[in-house]
């Protein structure tokens, strides 16, 4: 068995913002390839550091990242181009204009290589008013519209004493990742395709050019909100999301999803009654979801008095025993330790011969019965495969 | 298209599920979502409806409680057309009555994909598990997308998106320090989970062009979403640093690369706001040109990246200053002409309304159906040059009536007649 993309070859040139999705790419199998400066991606510079000590080789965001790559210093673009010859893919994100200057615009590009499929990532696609803005992380969370859905509630008064916020370790740009790695495959598939569709363009015109806008894919990842706006005219204001805390301290999210019907809420009304702490819910005024729904502080009540006799993670257990999708609030290392994932073999430790340590990263995002998720290189030290890729991708394949 | 010729049979519900199949629909696949009449998709016929032309429809909220008894039509559901573009088709048939499950293995045949959603075992008791699918068709594609996958001990959980983000670290990585989790007030691991389930169709294709044979991918909404904690997995297992921590999460200020200043400041207005993000000493020196010098940067704190993260909350207080009597729209243009990271937090009717980037780039599309107007939908947010993709899908059209598409998706592919159709239909197998 092998990745899906095995003998695909990728040449990644990136100042980070591509990395987790040139790792999608490698975890199916392409020979993923960081074409890195002498003194390595923009991503190795950033922390937190292996023992908090800075090095080109020790940004544990880089690992993160970049698992399953290799890596290549490419000192100048003639080089680049040498290497592009041999290449599938070339995944990077540079701005229009600093792909023009160095002749490795799409254009150009698909002009000599032109099966080469060419993904650019950048923060607002190739045109329009924004294209040369600068963004970071924060700056498209707040563009894009989750911040504004992200935060506390207001005071009493009414008016918000605390800003809009974004998730950490840049969603936005994670998910720009994906779409690419999305955009790749399907390039490489109809690529592939003994019965595509013809573009009109030739039969060796089988390259393309991509273009992700992480703005906009961070615009089309808040689910209701544009929806909801289209249909009251009212946006989403800020607020608490429904949880509860348990008596050790600890919360769960606690969604009662009544609107799949009637037997969500029978399951919760045996899980409250059994605890003794349903109280005037099981008055059978309470069946009839009109009724509940205009004292709904009711059900929340008892929620709240099953809450305080339970820690989180039972009270996690007892409402999924419901049927009900309640998830305990855990911090990201804390995954680490549950029994399902790791049933499913999800975490892989992947051995870091010169540190002399086995590092534990996550593994597949699905699990595939014929082509196995491709884990087994840890993330490559600077210019670590120069020599190997140069050689590989210069012999005929 | 990239995808045309991909035949993708679809039982998916909800939003995780159908964000698989959107995507492959805009970049040309076929997409039959087979439905039910009898239990429709919840967010067919939960709030926000759609209004009827000259009326304003109901928001979201505990109104989702007068549900789905409540619901005068199975196309109204406002949610179901953020999931439902790509040019999927409707059809109904029951599963549960002997002649629509042969019907839909029937269609297993034809099909290349088969996707699916439900709660771990209950396609298989229908009697359309991976085993029954690959003896109709031995190389079909079967994708599952169920919350905690279809093994494991745990394997009868249930989720929504905020399930999975609790369990999976993504609600805790939002909040002010010291504070409980602020969290999501959206499935975001509905989209990421969908994406990831576009990923594993597109690897049954490859893989099944490359070797001749179909696959069971089994898709959950948690494994999709642990690796976007970034480095906060190895920083807790390697440097002994947990993010379950004082201080921690820090708001929208970010530990790594160290940025200030950085964070959502009050614009003019209310409750409006504009971010900032100085990552480097050029974006500081761009911000300070552009406020015309104000005193208080030349503060010798404020000298240094470093004295600037020293005093953040200082440095963050006097901006505020700056920007608070300032529109966030001409503020975010004044400091980006400038080279300075910045941007407006932009809510729905902002990205609709105000958005001119998203407008220039065709981010929406006019799609509607017999019963609704054309409304603006998202469909993929990537172009290709040579496949491009399509919110309308291959045939771009807008997001189907429940079963509109019965009779003729019968008549294409297993060459029934109107009358056969009719039959099947009093016979109530197409219910």
């Amino acid at each position: 068995m092998s990745g899906p993309l095995e003998g695909i070859r990728v040449l990644e040139l990136s100042d980070g913002t591509t990395h987790y999705g040139g790792r999608l790419l490698a975890g199916l199998g392409a020979d993923v390839v960081l074409a890195e400066p002498a003194d390595g991606s923009p991503a190795r510079a950033v922390g937190p550091f292996l023992d908090d000590i800075p090095g080109i080789d020790r940004s544990l965001a880089f690992w993160a990242d970049n698992v399953g790559k290799r890596s290549l210093i490419v000192d100048e673009d003639a080089d680049l181009l040498e290497l592009l010859a041999a290449a599938d893919v070339l995944l990077h994100s540079l701005r229009p204009a600093d792909a023009q200057r160095r002749a490795l615009s799409f254009a150009a590009l698909s002009a000599r290589f032109p099966e080469l499929i060419v993904c650019a990532l950048t923060p607002f696609g190739q045109d329009g008013p924004w294209a040369d803005y600068l963004a970071d992380d924060l700056v498209l969370m707040a563009l894009g519209g989750s911040m504004a859905g992200c935060g506390y509630g207001p005071g009493a008064d009414g008016l918000y004493d605390t800003a809009p916020l974004a998730c950490q370790e840049d969603q936005a740009f994670r998910t720009a990742a994906t779409y690419a790695a999305i955009a790749v495959l399907a390039a490489v598939a109809w690529r592939a395709d003994p019965g595509r569709s013809d573009t009109g363009r030739g039969e060796n015109q089988r390259g393309q050019f991509i273009d992700v806008s992480a703005h906009e894919c961070s615009a089309s990842m808040t689910e209701w909100h544009l929806m909801s706006y289209l249909c009251s005219g009212e946006t989403y204001k800020r607020g608490p999301h429904p949880t509860l805390t348990g008596a050790d301290g600890r919360q769960i999210a606690a969604l009662t999803p009544d609107f799949l019907g009637p037997h969500v809420f029978t399951r919760m009304l045996e899980m409250l009654e059994a605890d003794d702490v349903a109280g005037a819910l099981s008055d059978p005024a309470f069946a009839d979801p009109r009724h509940r729904a205009k004292n709904y502080g009711e059900v929340w009540r008892a929620l709240k008095r099953l809450a305080q006799k339970h820690s989180a993670e039972e009270l996690y257990r007892m409402g999924q025993k419901a049927g009900l999708p309640w998830g305990v609030i855990r911090s990201p290392e804390e995954t680490l330790d549950d029994r399902h994932l790791a049933a499913r073999g999800h975490f892989v430790a992947l051995e870091h011969p010169e540190l002399d340590r086995a590092v534990t990263y996550p593994g597949a995002p699905f699990l595939a019965s014929g082509s196995p998720w491709v884990m087994e290189r840890r993330p490559p030290l600077l210019g670590e495969h120069t020599a190997e890729v140069r050689s590989q991708w210069s012999a005929p394949r | 298209m990239a995808l045309e010729g991909l035949r993708i049979l679809d039982f998916t519900r909800l939003g995780f599920g159908a964000q698989a199949t959107l995507i492959c629909g805009c970049l040309g696949a076929e997409v039959i979502r087979v439905e039910s009449t009898l239990h429709p998709d919840a967010i067919r016929v939960m709030p926000p409806y759609i209004a009827e032309p000259g009326e304003r429809g109901e928001g979201f909220g505990a109104a989702t409680l007068a549900n789905a008894a409540g619901a005068a039509s199975a196309n109204r559901g406002g949610i179901f057309y953020k999931y439902n573009t790509g040019g999927k088709r409707s059809i109904t048939v029951d599963a549960r009555h002997p002649k629509g499950l042969a019907l839909l293995k029937d269609l297993v045949a034809v099909s290349d994909v088969v996707t699916e959603s439900f709660a771990a075992g209950t396609f298989a008791r229908w009697g359309l598990g991976y085993d029954v699918l690959r003896q109709i068709r031995p190389d079909i594609i079967y994708v599952s997308m169920c919350g905690f996958g279809h093994s494991g001990p745990d394997v009868s959980h249930v989720t929504m998106g905020p399930t999975a983000q609790a369990l999976t670290g993504l609600t805790f990585m939002v909040g002010l320090p010291d504070r409980p989790p602020a969290g999501w007030s959206f499935s975001y691991l509905d989209h990421v989970g969908g994406y990831l389930g576009a990923v594993a169709i597109l690897t049954g294709l490859l893989h099944r062009r490359r070797t001749g044979e179909g696959q069971h991918l089994d898709v959950s909404q948690l494994e999709p979403a642990t690796a976007l904690s970034g480095a906060l997995l190895l920083d807790a297992a390697l440097n002994n640093r947990p993010s379950r921590r004082a201080g921690y999460p820090t708001g929208n200020r970010r530990l790594h690369p160290p940025t200030a200043p950085a964070g959502a400041y009050r614009a003019a207005g209310t409750d409006n706001w504009l971010v900032i993000s100085c990552r480097t000493e050029a974006h500081w020196q761009a911000l300070v040109a552009a406020m015309d010098r104000p005193a208080w940067t030349t503060d010798p704190r404020f000298a240094s990246l470093t004295g600037r993260v020293e005093h953040a909350n200082a440095l963050d207080a006097l901006l505020e200053t700056w920007t608070s009597v300032r529109d966030r729209y001409e503020a975010m243009h004044l400091l980006q002409a400038a080279g300075v990271p910045a941007g407006a937090v932009q809510d729905a009717a902002d990205r609709l309304e105000r958005d001119p980037q998203l407008a220039a780039r065709g981010h929406f599309t006019s799609l509607g159906n017999a019963e609704v107007s054309p409304l603006p939908l998202e469909g993929v947010p990537f172009r290709m040059s040579a496949t491009p993709p399509h919110t309308g899908g291959l045939l771009h059209r807008g997001p189907p009536l429940l079963g509109e598409d019965t009779a003729a998706v019968l008549a294409e592919l297993l060459g029934m007649t109107a009358d056969d159709v009719e039959l099947l239909a009093s016979e109530g197998v197409l219910s």
